[in-house]
């Protein structure tokens, strides 16, 4: 028996959002959506999730400052959290794995690779 | 002031050429960005307030096999991304961004309308955003040349003989490692 995998995106642009809900929701994934680090952080105190995915530049709370959050409680403390930015640099992306992130994907994002990943870390 | 004629002899100029696939941001007002566009898009920003412009250059790609869609959104949308990113590390606000569309001319009549195809994704990129669209010269049949200087917002546009534009085919995503994934 299969359970649906629950994914939260985090991305201020919704154009990229929807590129992205289009490509998850087609592989049968559950997606929800967050703008901004602030808004993925009030989504998941009250929701449950298997995977999150998260930009890095963004207003309010940016992806390092979620994933460092995201990392101090214990709910959370294990989640996958895959960042898919168009960040090219190895001290960001350094950055993103000090603050506790699972996997770095660089845009423009394969739909099958980011597939794949979310696969790979949700089980 | 996002609608000033540039004047034509920019003396002290630094020309900075924005290739097809890149995306500059700046507020040096000694810097021109310059392209030429037959059915790519260039989208210009500019925060007034910032006083800070930038420029990308794109042509959307085909898909990859069994894609289903006419045309790969993805780089499209990298390369609006990167510019916008480009501009709020410059000082830019994104409530605060301008934009300008030119070029999406359907150069090659017997060709799929590339052209249109990118300035339509162009549009709805910025109506997506809520970035306010101010001004845009988008599809016909002839190259464009634009100029614009990223610390004022000033725009000039010519027309230029189509063999100065570059290739009007829809190029493959790109070759370097697009996507990859690194787990930690």
């Amino acid at each position: 028996m299969t359970t649906t995998t629950r994914i939260l995106t985090v991305d201020d642009s919704p154009s990229m959002r929807a590129l992205l809900n289009h490509a998850l929701t087609a592989q049968g994934f559950d997606v929800s959506q967050a703008e901004d680090g602030m808004a993925a952080l009030d989504w998941l105190a009250l929701n449950e999730v298997d995977v999150v995915i998260t930009d890095i530049n963004m207003p309010r709370l940016d992806g390092f400052g979620l994933i460092e959050r995201l990392r101090e409680g214990s709910r959370h403390r294990d989640r996958p959290i895959l960042v898919l930015t168009t960040e090219s640099s190895e001290e960001k992306k350094a950055r993103a794995r000090a603050a506790g992130a699972t996997g770095w994907i660089v845009k423009p994002f394969d739909p099958a690779k980011l597939v794949a990943a979310v696969r790979r870390v949700s089980h | 002031m996002f609608h000033k004629p540039i004047l034509p002899n920019p003396s002290g100029l630094e020309r900075v050429t924005v290739m097809q696939g890149q995306a500059l941001a700046s507020a040096d007002a000694t810097l021109e960005f310059s392209t030429v566009l037959g059915s790519c898009v260039a989208t210009c920003l500019f925060d007034p307030d910032a006083r800070v412009g930038g420029m990308n250059h794109f042509l959307l790609a085909e898909p990859p096999a069994g894609y289903g869609t006419a045309v790969d959104e993805h780089y499209g949308l990298y390369l609006m991304e990167l510019l916008v990113n480009e501009m709020l590390a410059k000082g830019a606000r994104k409530s605060k961004l301008k934009a300008h569309l030119y070029g999406g001319a359907n150069v090659n009549r017997n060709m799929m309308k590339i052209g249109s195809v990118n300035a339509e994704f162009a549009r709805k990129f910025l109506a997506n955003e809520g970035i306010a669209l101010m001004r845009e010269d988008l599809g016909g049949t002839q190259a464009r040349r634009v100029d614009f200087r990223p610390a004022s917002g000033q725009v000039r546009l010519r027309t230029v003989e189509d063999r100065l534009a570059p290739p009007v085919q829809p190029t493959a995503r790109p070759a370097k490692s697009l996507g990859d994934v690194e787990l930690f």
